[in-house]
């Protein structure tokens, strides 16, 4: 069975280069909208359709890395420099003499599919004359595509090499994105034999249906006959449609749709293994919570074939298994992978509560604090050192249950996040502060914590530093326990209320001052 | 592994001998010289196994040098756009030294076939070629080996090297195609079957001459008349009594032509003449003709008449050979001269 190993795009779209590694099973590409999620598997997609026309309608000058046309324009403007598309990927399966030789930019032997977009070389006269006048005017449409084995072989779309199928939920009512989707299943399901005798059978039943039904009626008809179309535009594989009980699958509702393509192809993966790679385009658009759990336990448990995933979902992203993921930034051109991340911090986020994982594998900066009291004051304290917003600083905080700092901070190494991890020394600082994360001397990662063992608590150091406020606020009324241990036995909701009155004059504990101090160094 | 070259005479079954060894799952490279043949191997294994098995690859000699071992290895450097048949080669490209591309690549990009295996043996690429039939196939076979000459010879010899069983199956006698001969290059490779196999050895192949001696397909009596008359060993495993003789009484000539189930082969320009009729070189590699007619030219007739028809021109002796041993049955001899009337 083939998938995809490698994909190496040049000048495509946004990418002026870009490799990533695919592992033969399930892919999830987080990132940002505008990272180029939806470009990796397009560019997947249009190689392995090997369909001129296909790329022909979104336009070369569409397709093309800004970047390089404007060098080009800027540069030599000579017909030797003009710039080309590479889309490339590497398959797994090297049995193939058809697919394997160095017909690649890397020039190693491999066996792959390649497409090329590229000044025709037939018109260079044609084009160094529209070069020659000198104007700022590109000349895409002197361009040609092809499709080339690692080979060299030509191939085009009659030729399936290598089977993908894509789902996009953004197009799920689209009429065209429908028929591709059942012809792809249809396709995937019957094999080619066995599709040309149906095909054949139906156009015999059209026949009989004339001849027996339409009769009665053409008798009375002299020379003229009513018939049925044949032909390319009307046949079995224009008119199939697929249904669930006896409903058409695009009448249903775009959520249900999206789940039940989705379904359905994942279940032609497993048996019939006719499709090599299941391409899913931000599956969570129109799914419910509930629908999109479903969905995902549907996706970890095909284990068959290669799927990959474009998403800006976290739950997707950590229940599929982090180490799946591939990082696209849109403010950075490298692709991320967590497959380095250690097992039992893979299978915590797996296991997590809904968390805020992509949030956190997205920023820049993250502040880590232990509970909900935290981070409810965070955002004050944060405008009280800095006289900004966090999100202003491009900092995200993240409240952490307890002991699950290191996941975080597991993610934060790989990822190359500046993270401060900000805690209770619970007391014993040294213990529990300091070597608890001996092992974690990045430079981007601190840890702050109260030094004072007697000040073991949050709501002990916030107490502290602001007893005044304190003890006016939590005392009176039905509060009978001093004004620290209903702070303590309350924390949300002293940390509301202090929040509610007192959110300007409030003095930070001195830890996390030192921590919002050194996010931003 | 076993390398061999198995001399086989006509009709003894080479095409079997090469389908025999394909199973379902063989990983097996077949090469055939003309695209004729290689759809007749198409045809075979798919009588016998129902489908092309996915390892095997059947090419007819120019689409495997060109699209299996030229493309994919040296193609995406030397961007070339097919490959150019005309032969002789233009003067530019005779006169050109071999490290230059014009030695290899015409002015529109295309490959000269006959030197597409010097290519590959002078850039080194071989090697590569060896090691991309290791990795695809376990076996491979070359059908019609006589009709590689030039530089498609020294790149048969250097299959020798390849690290899997390789068979090379052919008739040294039925060698007429000429369309790899490439200036001076093994010029004289066809001259002798004694030097020719001599080379053979030299890379490193075991000569068989017992596989394929005898013809299923030609009676003892046509087998007798080769061997005494044109010099060529061939056997028969037939038994079958067919009658081999000159024509001569008018009626009779007049009988054999107007029956249109005696094929009429000529030396050439048969497509001059009514009815029935191919060219002696044409018709290798046909196996359905029964009765045979073969029509002499002057020159051949004088030699048949004489008894020294072995000492004929090599490719007229081996064109005659083809012609001759198409015969399931009954083979006739005419004198071109008694046909004028039958002329078109």
């Amino acid at each position: 069975m083939a998938n995809v190993t490698k994909l190496k795009l040049t000048n495509f779209k946004r990418f002026r280069t870009l490799l990533i590694d695919f592992n033969p099973n399930i892919n999830t590409i987080i990132g940002d909208n505008e990272a180029g999620k939806s470009t990796i598997l397009q560019a997947i997609e249009l190689v392995a359709s090997g369909n001129r026309s296909k790329l022909e309608n979104v336009g070369f000058e569409t397709l093309f890395n800004k970047e390089c046309v404007d060098e080009f324009l800027h540069g030599t403007q000579q017909f030797e420099d003009l710039p080309k598309i590479h889309v490339e990927i590497y398959l797994s399966d090297e049995t193939n003499p058809d697919l394997f030789g160095n017909h690649n930019t890397d020039k190693v032997d491999a066996s792959g599919l390649h497409m090329v977009c590229e000044p025709n070389q037939e018109l260079a006269k044609e084009i160094n004359t529209v070069l020659a006048v000198g104007s700022q005017n590109f000349p895409f449409e002197f361009y040609e595509v092809k499709f080339i084995t690692f080979s060299g072989e030509a191939f085009s779309g009659y030729r399936r090499l290598f089977k993908c199928l894509t789902i996009d939920s953004s197009q799920i009512n689209s009429e065209h994105a429908n028929r591709e989707y059942i012809k792809s299943v249809y396709e995937s399901t019957v094999d080619s034999p066995n599709r040309a005798l149906l095909k054949n059978d139906y156009r015999q039943q059209k026949l009989s249906f004339k001849n027996n039904s339409l009769q009665i009626v053409n008798d009375t008809l002299g020379d003229y006959d009513f018939s049925l179309r044949t032909g390319s535009k009307y046949n079995l594989e224009t008119d199939i449609t697929l249904t669930q009980d006896n409903i058409p699958i695009d009448e249903r509702g775009k959520g249900q749709q999206c789940f039940i393509k989705t379904e359905f192809a994942l279940s032609r993966n497993s048996e019939k293994r006719v499709i090599d790679t299941l391409l899913l385009e931000e599956p969570e658009n129109h799914l419910s919570h509930t629908n999109m759990k479903r969905l995902i336990l549907k996706i970890s448990e095909s284990h068959q074939n290669q799927i990959i995933i474009a998403t800006h979902n976290s739950l997707i992203s950590s229940r599929l298994d982090l180490r799946n993921s591939i990082l696209i930034n849109s403010s950075s051109l490298e692709p991320l992978t967590l497959n380095t991340l250690p097992a039992s911090t893979a299978k915590f986020f797996v296991k997590a509560p809904d968390n805020n994982i992509l949030e956190f594998a997205l920023s820049q900066k993250v502040i880590l604090v232990e509970g909900d009291a935290e981070y409810i004051l965070f955002d004050a304290f944060y405008q009280l050192a800095t006289g900004k917003r966090p999100e202003a600083d491009g900092v995200h905080l993240i409240s952490v249950g307890g002991t699950s700092f290191k996941r975080y901070l597991d993610l934060a190494r790989i990822l190359s996040i500046r993270t401060a991890v900000v805690r209770d020394n619970d007391g014993d600082f040294q213990s529990k502060c300091v070597d608890n994360y001996s092992e974690y001397t990045d430079q981007a990662i601190a840890i702050f914590a109260e030094k004072d063992v007697t000040k073991s608590t949050f709501e002990i150091c916030l107490y502290q530093a602001n007893s005044a406020i304190c003890d006016a606020l939590f005392s009176g009324g039905n509060i009978t326990k001093t004004p620290l241990q209903f702070m303590l036995d309350n924390k949300t909701e002293s940390a509301l209320r202090l929040l509610e009155s007192h959110a300007a004059e409030l003095i930070i504990p001195s830890y996390i001052a030192e921590a919002v101090a050194w996010i931003n160094e | 592994m076993d390398k061999r070259v198995v001399f086989a005479v006509a009709g003894a079954g080479k095409t079997s001998l090469i389908i025999n060894s394909v199973t379902e799952d063989s990983r097996c490279l077949i090469i055939t010289y003309t695209d004729n043949n290689t759809d007749q191997l198409v045809r075979r294994i798919i009588k016998k196994l129902g489908c092309i098995p996915k390892g095997v690859r059947v090419y007819s000699y120019f689409s495997f040098l060109y699209a299996f071992c030229y493309r994919p290895i040296l193609g995406y450097d030397l961007k070339t756009k097919g490959i150019n048949f005309d032969y002789p080669l233009p003067k530019y490209a005779q006169f050109s030294k071999m490290n230059k591309r014009e030695h290899y690549i015409d002015k529109n990009g295309r490959v000269f076939s006959n030197r597409i295996s010097k290519l590959l043996i002078k850039s080194k690429a071989i090697n590569k070629v060896l090691e991309r039939i290791e990795k695809f196939f376990d076996s491979v076979y070359i059908d019609e080996i006589q009709d590689l000459s030039g530089n498609d010879f020294n790149f048969a010899c250097e299959l020798a090297k390849l690290n899997v069983n390789v068979c090379l199956v052919g008739d040294f006698y039925q060698h007429t195609f000429k369309t790899s001969i490439d200036l001076n290059v093994q010029k004289s490779l066809h001259d002798s079957f004694e030097a020719y196999s001599r080379q053979l050895i030299k890379a490193g192949y075991t000569i068989d001459l017992v596989t394929l001696s005898n013809s299923y397909r030609c009676p003892p009596a046509v087998c007798s008349f080769v061997e005494d008359n044109l010099g060529i060993n061939i056997g028969s495993n037939k038994s079958s009594e067919v009658e081999v003789r000159l024509i001569d009484r008018p009626d009779e000539i007049d009988a054999i032509y107007a029956d249109n189930s005696i094929v009429k082969l000529f030396y050439q320009k048969s497509n001059k003449y009514t009815g029935n009729t191919d060219n002696w070189g044409n018709t290798k590699g046909i196996d359905h003709h029964i009765d045979v007619c073969a029509v002499l030219n002057p020159t051949t007739y004088k030699a048949f008449k004489q008894g020294r028809l072995a000492s004929l021109a090599a490719t007229t002796r081996n064109k005659l050979y083809v012609a001759c041993t198409r015969a399931n049955g009954n083979l006739y001899f005419v004198d071109e001269k008694f046909l004028s009337q039958y002329k078109k």
